[in-house]
């Protein structure tokens, strides 16, 4: 086996699971947040009609993500709206996600928006 | 007649009825699978999907309790006259619902509802909730709670609810008020992979019972 060989073996076996992380991260951003937050995460999933009472956060603005910190998007993805303030339509995930779930849906976002959030 | 006697011909009308109870619900399992309802429905419980993929994969919803879900009139009408429950196509987030669900003849749709009728939880309580528009459920429902935000409901209002969950409109004359307070009580055993929350340990036994009542109570 050429040295090449080895370390392509050594990469794939390191990096596989990172990737396929980051696509079962993207399924559950999809099934769970696109339903309000979009597929794309700007804020227009197919329950955001004219009349829905808020506008859910477009997560591709890095002007508006750059005001959150990350614990910001943890508490209000694990409590839900009211926990800091906002509309009881985001709902809480507490008791359907695991923080290791919740966590990762953060690093999503923070893909999305391509920013690094307030730091705290 | 002696009483007796009479006890007897009592029983076996009885016996009677459930062993054509029995026959029925074996004549609608096969219409069901003769009618190709099994390419989309799984009617075999417990609940399969483990994964989110599992629940993606299937193209219509599960019906290994529905006769626990359902209330039969509207179930039988309703394979007569499939008017879409969900606004959007199942599992999809982009897609509207075609309406293409089969139409049923009346015979079939009987057949079909007797089989259906008969797949039941033990996880569904009888007789617990009570449809009832309670102040206390409608809070929940629609300001404490983002229900609506997924749900089509029964309101004057301008915002009727959201559309990624089925509708709730009629859900007085579709579902079972005891598989309502079920299904927010027990989300595992009926769906335990789900794009609704998990409101266990949020909402309390109680409030749970006034939901379940305000949604049964929806025209």
């Amino acid at each position: 086996m050429s040295k090449l060989t080895i370390l392509a073996v050594v990469v794939a076996s390191l990096g596989l699971p990172a990737v396929a992380a980051a696509a079962e991260v993207e399924v559950m951003f999809k099934f769970y947040c696109a339903q309000c937050h979009g597929l794309g995460g700007k804020g227009d999933g197919p329950n955001v009609s004219p009349d829905f009472p808020v506008s859910p956060r477009n997560f591709t603005s890095a002007e508006e993500m750059n005001k959150l910190t990350d614990a910001d998007l943890k508490n209000v993805i694990l409590d839900g709206g009211p926990s800091v303030s906002k509309s009881p339509m985001m709902p809480p995930w507490g008791k359907t996600l695991s923080e290791a779930e919740v966590d990762a849906l953060i690093r999503h976002i923070r893909v999305l928006c391509a920013c690094k959030g307030k730091q705290g | 007649m002696k009483p007796g006697i009479a006890l007897s011909i009592a029983a076996a009308l009885l016996l009677a009825t459930a062993a054509s109870a029995r026959a029925d619900a074996a004549a609608g399992a096969a219409a069901f699978k003769a009618g190709q309802c099994t390419a989309c429905h799984y009617t075999e419980g417990p609940a399969r999907e483990v994964t989110i993929e599992d629940q993606l994969a299937k193209t219509g919803p599960e019906l290994w309790y529905a006769g626990s879900k359902f209330q039969r009139p509207w179930l039988e009408a309703w394979l007569q006259d499939p008017k879409p429950i969900r606004p959007l196509k199942y599992n999809s987030l982009t897609e509207d619902n075609p309406g293409d669900h089969p139409v049923l003849a009346a015979a079939d749709a009987a057949s079909i509802t007797d089989f259906l009728m008969s797949l039941v939880s033990d996880a569904v309580e009888t007789g617990v909730i009570k449809p009832k528009k309670h102040p206390k459920g409608r809070l929940i429902f629609t300001k404490k709670m983002p229900c609506s935000g997924c749900h089509r409901f029964p309101t004057k209002k301008p915002f009727k609810g959201g559309r990624s969950g089925p509708s709730l409109v009629g859900a007085g004359e579709r579902l079972n008020p005891d598989w309502i307070y079920a299904y927010l009580k027990s989300t595992k055993v009926f769906k335990p992979v789900r794009m609704m929350p998990v409101f266990v340990g949020l909402l309390s036994d109680k409030d749970m019972k006034f939901v379940a009542a305000y949604v049964a109570s929806f025209k």
